[in-house]
């Protein structure tokens, strides 16, 4: 008895075994794979399935599909996004910081090197002669006024959550931000319309000429004592007007695509407007803060042409000596100059 | 300094008239981007309110439900 259920034990594990591999096979089916890890039909599920580098061979970003109208929503991945950010948030403070307080460096190093140029007297001294009316005066500082106003709003987006907001806090620096959100998309059109005047109002006298070469040769009379020759403006005023013209033109259209966002360029196209943008902007501030150095602190007499309009014409025979020959030729005794009777000449 | 402040006013109504002028053709986000069959979202109950300022119910909004589901709303069943 013990012998046959033994012999039935036996039996019945060695038919086990036998119907194993059987039983699992259909198991075995369903995974190709086989013991050496290879798939016998050759293919790779998971290292052949989608991914991001297959999809960046075929366009520059990754989009889905959405049902609402607006389509960049439906931008998942784009990776011009992270330069652009590592720019904004990385480069852009310390190209800003190191071109302001860089200029505001040298201008005050000028300064102590060669203090406020001031015109020598002369016989001439005391009379006035009209440097620029009422319209160009206007025209200056409705330009001016908004540009100062874009300059601060602008360096509050690249400057303000990082030094006026642990000042004033986050509740006073969001109305801060937000008014000057406004002033900087508002004062926008004012400051345009102002470079275009301008542009029109005096293109004709800063057409360059050899005489701006004499200039600049002779360092201008900022290098030396001497005053090089100049008509109504001088080389550096030129390169003054062509710099608002030139940088007044480049923030123009790209603030405009930015006033208008994605009507001519897609996200890429936005984020290389707001580069373009801020790195214009700051050259442009620090090219006007000489330009306002000079214009005050720097050249005695000088603020008159753009303050009252009339300057001293000792002070524009000294500077501009063509342009007061020729305004002397024109009306020797007309308009243009007060005081005492011009000397006919 | 008549050029001056002539300058100035004359900036200001600029920018006022440019802010008038952009100012009357944009829309509210829920209103440029919904379709009949996506809602954007549902201003006054949203996270920043229908005037992105963080309140969420402002009077002159609260008579209008803007795309609110109207009806009594449904319940699950309790068993």
């Amino acid at each position: 008895m013990r012998r046959a259920l033994t012999l039935l034990s036996t039996l019945l594990v060695a038919g086990t075994l036998w119907a194993a591999p059987g039983a699992v096979a259909p198991v075995q089916a369903q995974n190709p794979i086989q013991a050496d890890g290879q798939n016998p039909m050759g293919a790779r599920p998971t290292a052949d399935s989608v991914n991001e580098e297959f999809l960046f061979k075929q366009a520059p970003k990754i989009t889905g599909r959405i049902s609402i109208p607006d389509q960049k929503a439906a931008n998942l991945i784009q990776p011009q996004g992270r330069e652009y950010q590592m720019f904004r948030e990385g480069w852009l403070p310390w190209i800003g910081a190191l071109a302001i307080l860089g200029m505001l460096g040298l201008l005050a190093l000028f300064f102590l090197w060669r203090g406020r140029i001031i015109t020598e007297h002369s016989q001439e001294s005391g009379r006035k002669i009209l440097r620029f009316n009422a319209f160009e005066r206007f025209t200056h500082w409705m330009t001016a006024v908004c540009f100062i106003i874009l300059s601060l709003s602008g360096l509050n987006y690249i400057f303000g959550k990082r030094l006026l907001m642990p000042l004033i806090g986050p509740d006073a620096f969001g109305a801060l931000a937000q008014w000057a959100k406004y002033s900087h998309v508002y004062l926008a059109w004012p400051f345009m319309f102002g470079v275009a005047m301008m542009f029109v109002v005096w293109i004709r006298d800063n057409i360059p000429n050899r005489i701006d070469w004499e200039w600049i040769k002779a360092g201008g009379g900022i290098i030396g004592s001497g005053h090089p020759h100049a008509h109504r403006f001088n080389a550096g005023q030129k390169g003054v007007f062509w710099m608002v013209a030139g940088f007044g033109a480049a923030m123009s259209v790209t603030g405009l695509m930015m006033l208008f966002p994605f009507a001519l360029v897609d996200i890429n196209g936005m984020q290389v407007m707001q580069v373009i943008h801020s790195l214009i902007g700051i050259a442009f501030i620090a090219g006007i803060l000489a330009h306002i150095y000079i214009g005050t602190l720097g050249m005695k007499g000088a603020y008159d042409a753009m303050g009252s309009g009339e300057v001293d014409l000792a002070w524009a025979r000294a500077h501009h000596d063509l342009w007061v020959e020729q305004e002397q030729a024109r009306t020797a005794s007309g308009p243009q100059l007060r005081g005492r009777p011009a000397p006919a000449e | 300094m008549k050029a001056f402040i002539a300058a100035v006013v004359a900036a200001i109504l600029l920018g006022v008239a440019a802010m008038l002028a952009l100012t009357s053709n944009q829309k509210f986000a829920y209103q440029a981007f919904a379709t009949s069959g996506a809602r954007v979202s549902e201003p006054g109950t949203n996270l920043v309110g229908p005037r992105w300022n963080g309140d969420p119910a402002p009077d002159e909004f609260a008579g209008e439900p803007h795309g609110k589901a109207e009806g009594a709303a449904s319940h699950p069943k309790r068993s």
